[in-house]
């Protein structure tokens, strides 16, 4: 049974719970648009989640195989050295964009790749390069699934903060104002045979004088 | 109203905050896609203050589907407006460019109708997936049947 919001019986305030209930249904409708739309973006997220996860995996047992066998040809000391010139730094580029309302971060790795890594190409092996090449793939990924989940996690409490609302609208404000209107509809059908019937009780008084 | 309960008044409140933040993060103006390019960091600023960045590979995609004219006459983040109560969404087109990237995402010809390309939500699905950043929702305060005018 849906609560009845405490408003004096008057025309005056059944104007308002029916302008209030029209604003209600219209927030509604948009609030339930906005849910489908987050959930639409959370699962297209959580596959996406999913496959740069295992992506991610492949790729760095890939590139672990094949670091273990470039350093198996030239040597843990010697490979080193070599890779000492090829430090540089990584610049990742970050915003945010927002989700139907909810913002979620964006990460974009810049320059991952080069055509000239910093090490000789005539003193090492060709797995340098693979390992190289799988390295830079897996910082892509490691950026990319870094963004997907921390937008999942944002765009899951947002699903649940938006779920609340509609759920109270749908359960508790819009019953509430319908039983409300409904009840300032009865009163007045009732204060209307009310007077219909005091008018004719004095119409009979009047005609026994 | 001074008869409405504490929690009446908060969900009151809370419906009304629940508006302002649903379209707050539109742009105040769309910019075309070659001003884009030549940016270093290509953003827009939004209604809300924050700024929008958008991915330079999405740029760089819908790029290579456009030719030089057409990437000056398309403005981002392209606006697919949710009508309440509807089941199909509204991709806003304003030129050809748009129509020619949606038909090549969907790999299936589009049509525009009041200057807006009609879709159905898992359609949305397939755009949202390449173009993320390129890509906004509008949420339109219009009842359902009626297209607000652009």
């Amino acid at each position: 049974m849906p609560q009845l919001i405490k408003v004096r019986p008057t025309k005056i305030e059944l104007i308002k719970l029916r302008r209030r209930l029209s604003l209600s249904t219209r927030i509604q409708k948009i609030v339930k648009d906005r849910l489908s739309i987050l959930m639409l973006e959370f699962l297209q997220i959580a596959r996406e989640t999913a496959q740069a996860r295992r992506r991610l995996l492949k790729e760095f047992s890939e590139a672990y195989k094949a670091s273990s066998i470039a350093v198996g040809y030239q040597g843990y000391i010697a490979l080193e050295k070599e890779l000492i010139a090829s430090e540089r730094d990584l610049e990742i580029t970050t915003g945010s964009r927002n989700v139907a309302g909810a913002r979620v971060p964006s990460f974009e790795l810049k320059g991952a790749e080069k055509a000239t890594r910093g090490y000789s190409l005539v003193d090492t092996s060709s797995w340098l390069d693979q390992t190289a090449q799988r390295a830079e793939k897996c910082l892509e990924d490691i950026v990319m699934l870094a963004e997907l989940q921390s937008s999942l996690e944002l765009l899951g409490r947002e699903i649940n903060r938006t779920k609340r609302i509609v759920n109270a609208l749908e359960y508790l404000i819009v019953p509430s104002l319908q039983a409300t209107i409904k009840y300032l509809y009865m009163k007045f059908e009732e204060r209307d045979r009310e007077e219909k019937s005091r008018l004719k009780r004095v119409k009979v008084l009047l005609e026994q004088r | 109203m001074p008869n409405e309960s504490p929690y009446q008044r908060m969900l009151q409140q809370c419906l009304r905050g629940e508006l302002r933040v649903l379209n707050a993060h539109l742009p105040c103006e769309q910019k075309a896609l070659s001003a884009l390019l030549a940016d270093e960091y290509p953003n827009v600023v939004c209604h809300d203050g924050s700024t929008h960045l958008f991915k330079r590979k999405e740029l760089e995609y819908l790029a290579s589907m456009l030719d030089t004219d057409e990437q000056a006459a398309l403005l981002l983040p392209m606006l697919i407006e949710v009508n309440p109560g509807q089941d199909d969404v509204a991709i806003i087109c304003r030129g050809k460019a748009e129509e020619k990237i949606i038909t090549k995402i969907l790999d299936m010809p589009v049509t525009t109708r009041q200057k807006r390309i009609m879709l159905y939500k898992p359609q949305v699905a397939l755009i949202r997936k390449p173009l993320k950043t390129t890509t906004q929702y509008l949420f339109s305060p219009k009842s359902s049947g009626t297209l607000a005018p652009l």
